[in-house]
């Protein structure tokens, strides 16, 4: 772009529009390079008393509008008796139709026109534009849908919002977007003064510290709006009383990347920067964090957590493609990627939950396992369903008639993810399978029996139910049962011997002169880089985490505390790591890549089809894999 | 549109003798079959040293221009002309433009050679059109010798036409803005002006429509009308 001109270098007309604009919201808090972006590609229009300015007959809407002098009237038709009702009216200022614009669908509501009418409008390219560079214009937009989700219950397209800084910045230890010297109080001040303090210094949260300056609690403005709206106390209420306990705490050293997957997780918007001994350092809020990453991770994210139909739920998830999509195409690390669809999925996992909670509670407290690929945290955007349901026997019930209740509640969950797009699982490993639903004492003589029988069977399951996460529901049963497994297969050296001979059956596919060796079962010429490339690590992976204690179950967090153990070399543990991660982002370009062409997602892929460099970078990568499996084998003496 | 006159600003601060073409200056297109709804509209004011053509001249130049039923900001033209030997004193309590501002303009020659390739031989409309037609018809055949005639159309007049019940208590640019709740950014600044004026044009544009006046010549014919119409009354 050329340097922006001086205000006094426009046009008149494009000043005066200007000049218009920042008389109203989102305008007011934009840039001026973005209001003059606006004012050279608007149009103006003109519409008489009674006109129709967007009709639901139109087809998608390809503009935004503003008004700029009279009014706009939306129109429906009653259900009932098919009356006109006014549904509201558009001022001078005010912006339509944001829903149906961000959903790039038809508008739902008649606009028409109420006294002779101006609109101002942009066309579509120039919004999404502005809807990627402006962060007040996009929050703006977003908070106009969101408002609107429950009414209409619209799908939002993520693919113009998601316009994201470099896969760097989200590297950036946090030091260096926490806020030095946030505001803090004693639990015992009156929240009057408190929210004076935060006033004072225009921020919009104080934390709440002991005397060891160790963070007690958070009270935000929202906090402060709940308290006033549902009257919860009077303002001289100590704020110790208010506050949201326990805030969520990271050290400077977490990356940026780690403050927003929380934030993503919890659907918090501040987070406490401490150091070792948990005194708090700093704070880091979501807009410190997404005005230099322009990720809307946190809005999606929030936008699933509060879904309130299936149906959105299942539009959102073309989002999540679409996110995944633009930090690919910006270069962000696969690890990253990975994760980030891991972290949507569990959300959209939780809410299916939670819409069918309040729809039909069964009643009884229950954790939802995943396993496989999910447990691991590694899901790319082909994924099916493995899950199963660990609960506790309420007294008086025996497992039997607990199953009872919850096996109908799990079919139903199953089948809305599947349509939500998690496949349903073809080996049947699912909450809805009675052998899947246990309480923790049928869990930890399942798990018993697993490790103690040697049966071909159990070693496919092997790659399955020892990657187990808990992603609803009470983690602590689940910690419980970990625990025991993990002490049980430590003491079991044949296990991991069995583990061990079955990781490296699966060789990567490299021959002895380092050529490819394709796939046996896929297309001629093709090679499977989730079962030939990526499976030797995590197989190797997990026989060394399982038999050295490491309770996560992500690969590449299996490496690092293997790593941190001393278990792997810290040097290995760094190439491996890289080479899984390089094999990872080849099979994720690629899954973009046949999702552009609209074709089923597969793992195989040509290696003819890849340039040079990643052609080297595959076979290198599976170069590591062997060097991996031969630590395996000399571990284990095969 | 707006683009391309920075680029040609530019250029002509680099000092590069580049710009139109003047041997393959746009022919004007006569009022014809174009529909209103597609075909571009000029709608221009001028801001002038007086009001005699004869001894007055051009100071400034606003216009945006209509397409689509609607003004489009990336199409337009605002310049005010470097002539610092005029005497400007009269007029300058109107206009705002002070000699300094005069100084800091554009060559003449370049701005009317622009504005000519800007406006590409498409009708011109303003307020009180008469005026503004004889001073740039001037400008352009003394200082650039170019005299074909464009089809010009009088905004004050086509309001009237389509708006006969309208009490606006005068025939003035203010009056009909009043009458549209219009806000005038700038009033007496060409561009600002140019802006209301066709404001006012999207106005009759829309009532035309309904009244089944779409191309131009039947635009033509509805002023025609209307204007035979005046001069029975006046007669009558």
């Amino acid at each position: 772009m050329t340097a922006a001109p001086q205000d006094s270098e426009r046009p008149q007309n494009t000043r005066a529009i200007m000049t218009f604009l920042r008389e109203h919201s989102p305008f007011s808090n934009m840039d001026d390079t973005h209001l003059a972006h606006f004012a050279e590609h608007a149009s103006l229009r003109f519409y008489a008393d009674g006109d129709v300015v967007l009709s639901p007959e139109d087809g998608p809407v390809k503009r935004f509008y503003i008004v700029k002098q009279g009014r706009i009237r939306g129109e429906r038709e009653r259900d009932r008796d098919g009356e006109t009702e006014t549904t509201f009216e558009i001022s001078q200022g005010e912006c339509f139709p944001l829903a149906a614009l961000i959903g790039e669908r038809s508008t739902r509501t008649l606009h028409r026109a109420a006294g002779d009418t101006f609109c101002l409008s942009i066309e579509h390219d120039t919004f999404v534009m502005l809807f990627s560079q402006s962060d007040p214009f996009r929050d703006f937009c977003l908070r106009g849908v969101s408002s609107l989700l429950d009414q209409v219950n619209q799908r939002i397209q993520t693919g113009a919002m998601a316009s994201m800084g470099s896969s760097n910045s989200l590297d950036t230890p946090l030091e260096r977007y926490a806020i030095r010297n946030p505001i803090v109080c004693s639990p015992d001040l009156p929240v009057r003064k408190a929210v004076a303090r935060m006033h004072e210094n225009s921020v919009g949260s104080i934390v709440i510290t002991d005397d060891e300056r160790h963070p007690t609690g958070i009270f935000t403005l929202r906090d402060l709006r709940t308290m006033v709206a549902e009257e919860k106390g009077p303002l001289d209420t100590p704020i110790g009383q208010v506050m949201t306990k326990n805030p969520c705490c990271l050290t400077a050293q977490a990356d940026a990347f780690e403050a927003a997957m929380l934030m993503a997780e919890h659907h918090f918007a501040h987070i406490c920067v401490v150091d070792e001994e948990h005194r708090l350092i700093g704070m880091v809020s979501e807009r410190d964090l997404f005005s230099l990453q322009r990720v809307d991770l946190v809005h999606l994210a929030r936008t699933i957590g509060t879904a309130s139909h299936l149906r959105t739920l299942v539009s959102l998830r073309k989002d999540v493609s679409r996110l995944v999509d633009a930090m690919l195409a910006h270069g962000a690390d696969s690890g990253q990627v990975v994760k980030i669809i891991t972290t949507l999925n569990d959300v959209t996992v939780r809410r299916v939950l939670e819409l069918n909670i309040k729809k039909n509670d069964p009643g009884i407290p229950f954790t939802w396992l995943t396993f496989g690929s999910e447990g691991r945290q590694e899901q790319t955007l082909l994924t099916d369903q493995d899950n199963g349901i660990l609960f506790e026997t309420p007294e008086g019930m025996n497992e039997d008639q607990v199953r009872e209740k919850l096996l109908p509640f799990a079919e139903t969950v199953n089948k809305e993810l599947a349509e939500c797009g998690f496949t349903l699982c073809k080996g049947n490993i699912m909450a809805s399978n009675p052998k899947l639903c246990l309480s923790g004492r049928e869990w930890d003589d399942w798990f018993v029996r697993f490790i103690d029988a040697s049966t071909p069977q159990n070693l496919v399951y092997s790659s399955i139910f020892l990657d187990m996460r808990a992603v609803f529901g009470p983690m602590e049963p689940l910690d419980a049962l970990l625990d025991k497994v993990l002490t049980r297969i430590r003491k079991n050296a044949l296990f991991q011997k069995m583990l061990a001979g079955n990781a490296i059956t699966r060789k990567p596919p490299l021959t002895m002169f380092r050529n490819f060796r394709y796939a046996p079962d896929g297309k001629k010429n093709t090679l499977d880089l989730k079962r030939q490339g990526l499976a030797p690590f995590v197989e190797a992976v997990r026989v060394f985490a399982l038999a050295n204690g490491v309770g996560a179950a992500n690969t590449l967090e299996r490496m690092q505390q293997l790593s941190q153990k001393g278990v792997f070399d810290a040097k290995d543990a760094n190439a491996w790591q890289e080479a899984y991660s390089l094999i990872q982002a080849i099979r994720m370009r690629a899954h973009q890549e046949m999702l552009d062409r609209g074709e089923p997602l597969s793992n195989y892929i040509s290696p003819d089809d890849l340039n040079p460099l990643d052609r080297r970078i595959l076979r290198e990568s599976f170069r590591q894999a062997q060097r991996l499996q031969q630590k395996l084998e000399v571990t284990y003496q095969f | 549109m707006l683009e391309h006159i920075k680029d040609w600003i530019e250029r002509l601060r680099a000092g590069s003798t580049g710009g139109p073409d003047r041997e393959h200056l746009p022919t004007p297109k006569t009022a014809g079959d174009q529909r209103l709804s597609d075909c571009r509209l000029i709608v221009l004011d001028l801001e002038t040293t007086g009001l005699n053509a004869a001894k007055d001249n051009v100071i400034a130049i606003g216009a945006v221009a209509i397409k689509n039923n609607a003004i489009s900001m990336g199409d337009q033209f605002d310049l005010i002309l470097r002539r610092p030997e005029l005497d400007i004193s009269e007029t300058v309590l109107i206009h705002g433009i002070g000699p300094e501002a005069l100084t800091r303009g554009h060559e003449t020659e370049d701005a009317l050679l622009h504005l000519l390739e800007w406006m590409n031989g498409d009708p011109i409309l303003a307020f009180h059109s008469a005026f503004d037609r004889r001073f740039l018809e001037k400008a352009l055949k003394h200082i650039l010798g170019y005299t074909q005639p464009h089809t010009w159309i009088d905004v004050a007049e086509m309001l009237p036409a389509f708006f006969p019940d309208a009490k606006t208590g005068g025939h003035g640019l203010d009056n009909w803005a009043d009458y549209f709740d219009l806000e005038v950014s700038a009033r007496h600044h060409a561009a600002a002006d140019a802006m209301a004026t066709a404001e006012l044009t999207l106005a009759v544009l829309n009532k035309a429509r309904k009244n089944g006046v779409t191309t131009l010549r039947d635009l033509n014919g509805k002023l025609k009308y209307y204007r035979q119409l005046k001069n029975m009354h006046r007669h009558g």
